[in-house]
């Protein structure tokens, strides 16, 4: 038996899988390319993978991690060769390596995710440019942030200045039991954040945020409130995601040695 | 495959987005320029449920083997999904031209740029979501309208539809060009290479009005072919009472009778062996080989059992290669068999033993659907399920032994008692009945029969394990008979669905038993699909009518809409009751009696009048009942006659 883990990414449209698919779709490339994995024992056997952190439906992922233990023993690239060759169009195995070291899941090392959002925001300013209809019901997702009457959306500087010197970001989130949404703050969880307007108008975010078991930011509600403080329209599924990147509490090369 | 950004967004706001991106492991890719035949293999239905037909791997397989055909697939998009592809603005006013047409999910390619479009029909309540599709995608529903004399009409792909539906095609007569009766493997790829014989002829002939006959011309050239029924090619005339007079044939090209098409040797047609695998939940999303085709025991109310003869089988050996070389190139961990009977395979035991060896080998969950549940099979069942049993399934159809004998459904209730007994013991807690009501000459004693049934497995249970009685549970699920072309009882007058209402309620009493659960059919959807199932030319405005009213989905209860139905047979002028409740006699000219399924209508006529006599009709392993099938083909092909289930069935079992 041997540990690996291995980097990959989604993307095109395949992302348009969920997270349970993925877990669907590795576990058979095991089964098709003839590389047992390890079952966990007891009365319900489960084979012994996982990702360090699910990606969103629609989000592509670009250096994302997947676990797994294998019955034999494979050459890191072998084992990569074989079971590139069984994906399907979209995953892209980029590198295995060794983790016989690993003693936690890669899940318990991951504290922080970078994400760039990008925004359709170049339309005629006064058009887009108006808030959430006053008096509705917040719904979950809703940011509570006031919309900033002086962003200059040609001007990322103070578009930074305009989101990031707040020191509360509100947003309305599900709870877990009750039926109402909470507002909660979720400054803390932003670690950086820069504004990059693109030519075709697009505004492009990139976030770094809390992503692990102990804090843990959705990149929905950085949309929401971004979208709320500088008073752009656009609708939800204008909006793209990349997963840059996972950052793990420690180098992964220390985390496998 | 990366995909434009109106596409994107309209995925974006999509429930479950995953269905419309293909992408799945085995897709087939080919240079759509390098094909001479592109063809879209269309389910009328949502991904999920397309993706676990087996039909669909098969004809996939088979086409894109060959180098000269392409076939993609395209399903029914979910209301969500259409609502989106017609544009939002549009979704009260329907729009003209959708804002994206349906599409292929091999290539993003419009549907309506294919040679070829096949739907399959699988279930009558599949019909709106037919029309739906041709207008999302474009294509004028009207074959007449798709076959103008304006050469620019001609573009349209050539609109075919097959399967189990195709046996009475007159309710969609209107709308397909093409319909394809009986197996389709040898047929569909040779209507593929016919059509690039005649475009290819085409392409050579210069000038535009040369091109406006392509459509014809090719109509003509396969009208002669077994399986082949244009449906333009033959007119409906009606008598005075509103039964059909005759069905005339226009053209010379066409036969007065479609023979069916056979596949005469299973063994050698190809089966898939590198099964598209989803990238999300299916229904079934499993390995599958079929074992045969075609089934011996002949009840009477069974369309399958009628239209899929004779018995066919594929050699042991191949069906476990076909198994173990399809779990190796899906990933599957679970493997199904298929047939309408798994235990009426000839050396069913050997090969449950082999397969139970190799499925654990290598961890892989085995699902044998309908045993027979002698004791064999319950060895097998004990196996394979272990200590996680799921239910047992009993199929009596009726309550009472001789209402099981005008049907010819064998089994008796000593059959079912001795088995339930076995199961108990063996340690399962769920057994489950299945029972159809409205079957010809039913009454209220036989409904009895049904609750007796059910009490006396409770009891049963009660003496095995005691008073208690453990966590046993007896589930009732009831249908409603729908008479269906092609069958001894295909000139039955169906129950009304008051006379069903009555007959669930009456059941429900009767059921309140403790540990017996009752489920039912609801019983306008069996009217419904009674009309189709025996409807004649007229219906297609009806249905026409029903999609316009915003019908779809008529399978889903949720989605079915029982009062645009009744708007759309109105505005039509169709009365349903004339093709439900109605009786028909043998001398009145069926609507599909021009399509032969080579089983002779006078064995269905005998078959009929045992059936009123109360007089069984044995599996015909013991001795040919002379269905007429063995006048075009060898009954049992490729099985193995020296098998005890043809020893035991000639000792009268």
């Amino acid at each position: 038996m041997a540990k690996y883990v291995i980097e990959f990414a989604k993307t095109g449209t395949i992302c348009y899988t969920s997270h349970l698919d993925l877990m669907r779709i590795f576990k058979r490339v095991f089964k098709r390319t003839a590389t047992p994995l390890a079952y966990s024992q007891g009365f319900n056997p489960h084979p012994k993978m996982g990702f360090a952190q699910p990606l969103s439906l629609g989000y592509w992922g670009m250096e994302e991690f997947f676990e797994c233990e294998t019955e034999g023993e494979w050459e890191p690239d072998q084992l990569l060769q074989r079971l590139a060759e069984g994906m399907p169009e979209g995953i892209e195995l980029k590198r295995c390596l060794p983790a016989d070291h690993l003693t936690r899941t890669l899940a318990a090392h991951t504290v922080a995710a970078e994400y760039m959002i990008a925004v359709p925001a170049g339309a005629p300013a006064e058009e887009n440019r108006k808030g959430g209809a006053p008096g509705d019901a917040p719904a979950p997702g809703d940011a509570a942030v006031e919309q900033d009457p002086d962003a200059d959306l040609s001007d990322p500087r103070s578009l930074w200045h305009s989101y990031m010197d707040l020191d509360e970001i509100l947003v309305w989130k599900r709870q877990k039991k009750k039926k109402e949404p909470k507002l909660i703050n979720i400054r803390p969880m932003i670690r950086e954040m820069t504004f990059q307007l693109a030519e075709d108008g697009a505004l492009y975010v990139d976030a770094l945020l809390d992503g692990g078991s102990d804090s843990n930011l959705s990149p929905e509600l950085i949309i929401s409130s971004v979208c709320r403080r500088f008073g752009i329209a656009a609708d939800r599924s204008e909006v793209s995601v990349m997963r840059k990147k996972l950052v793990f509490d420690k180098p992964l090369e220390e985390l496998l040695s | 495959m990366n995909i434009d950004k109106d596409l994107e967004r309209i995925l974006r706001r999509v429930e479950k987005p995953a269905r419309y991106i293909g992408g799945e492991v085995n897709i087939v890719r080919k240079d759509p320029a390098e094909v001479k035949t592109r063809m879209a293999f269309a389910f009328p239905d949502t991904y999920e449920i397309g993706m676990s037909y087996l039909g669909l791997q098969i004809l996939y397989n088979i086409l894109n083997r060959n180098p000269d055909i392409y076939c993609e697939r395209v399903f029914a998009p979910a209301p969500d999904m259409e609502a989106l592809m017609r544009g939002e603005e549009n979704a009260a006013g329907r729009a003209q031209e959708p804002a994206r047409k349906l599409y292929t999910l091999e290539t993003f390619t419009p549907v309506s740029e294919m040679d070829l479009l096949g739907f399959t029909l699988q279930y009558e309540m599949s019909f709106t979501n037919i029309l739906n599709m041709l207008d999302l995608s474009g294509i004028p529903l009207r074959a007449a309208d798709r076959m103008a004399e304006d050469p620019d009409a001609e573009s349209w792909p050539v609109v075919i539809a097959g399967g189990p539906c195709a046996y009475n095609p007159e309710p969609l007569a209107d709308f397909i060009d093409v319909f394809l009766i009986g197996d389709g493997e040898e047929l569909l790829e040779r209507i593929c290479l016919e059509y690039a014989a005649v475009k290819e002829s085409y392409s050579k002939a210069s000038s535009d009005p040369a091109k406006a006959g392509l459509k014809l011309t090719f109509l003509r050239r396969i009208a002669g072919i077994d399986g082949v029924y244009v449906p333009a090619f033959y007119a409906p005339e009606y008598n005075e009472d509103g039964t059909l007079g005759q069905m005339r044939v226009t053209d010379a090209a066409a036969p007065e009778k479609v023979r069916r098409a056979v596949i005469s040797d299973l063994e050698n047609v190809a089966f898939p062996e590198k099964n598209l695998v989803p990238l999300i939940e299916t229904v079934h999303d499993r390995s599958v080989v079929e074992t045969f085709r075609g089934c011996t025991r002949g009840c009477r109310f069974c369309q399958a059992g009628m239209i899929y003869r004779p018995v066919r089988e594929r050699k042991k050996e191949t069906i476990l290669d076909l198994a173990m070389t399809q779990l190796a190139n899906t990933g599957h961990d679970e493997l199904s068999l298929l047939s309408l009977s798994t235990s009426d395979y000839s050396r069913f035991e050997d090969m449950a033993v082999e397969l139970m060896g190799l499925c654990r080998q290598q961890n892989v969950a085995l699902s044998l659907p309908s045993l027979r549940l002698d004791s064999f099979s319950f060895k097998v069942l004990d196996e394979i399920q272990g200590y996680r049993k799921s239910g047992l399934t009993f199929a009596p159809e009726a309550g009472s032994q001789r209402l099981r004998d005008v049907i010819n459904k064998n089994i008796t209730e000593k059959d079912i008692y001795d088995a339930t007994r076995q199961a108990i013991e063996l340690g399962w807690e769920h057994i489950k009945l299945y029972f159809m009501i409205g079957l010809p000459t039913e009454t209220y004693e036989d409904l009895d029969g049904i609750a007796e049934i059910a009490k006396n497995i409770v009891d049963i249970n009660y003496q095995i394990r005691g008073r208690k009685g453990g966590r046993f549970r007896v589930t009732v699920s009831v249908s409603n008979f729908v008479p269906k072309a092609h069958t001894p009882f295909q000139w039955e007058a169906q129950d009304t669905p008051a006379d069903f209402i009555a007959k669930h309620d009456y059941l429900a009493q009767k059921l309140r038993i403790k540990g017996v659960t009752f489920h039912y059919h609801e019983s306008n959807t069996s009217s419904l699909e009674a009309v189709f199932a025996r409807g004649d030319r007229r219906i297609c405005r009806a249905l026409e009518e029903a999609w316009r009213l915003g019908c779809r989905f008529d399978a889903w209860t949720e989605h079915f809409d029982e009062k645009k139905w009744a708007r759309a047979f109105e505005a039509a002028g169709i009365d349903p009751d004339f093709y439900t409740i109605r009786p028909r006699s043998t001398s009145e000219v069926l609507p599909w009696d021009h399509i032969d399924p080579l089983v002779r209508r006078g064995y269905l006529e005998e078959e009929r009048q045992r059936a009123y006599g109360g007089e069984t009709t044995p599996d015909c392993r013991e001795g040919c009942t002379g269905c007429g099938m063995n006048r075009f083909t060898e009954c049992f092909r490729g099985a193995d006659r020296s098998s005890a289930i043809f020893k035991n069935a000639a000792a009268g079992e």
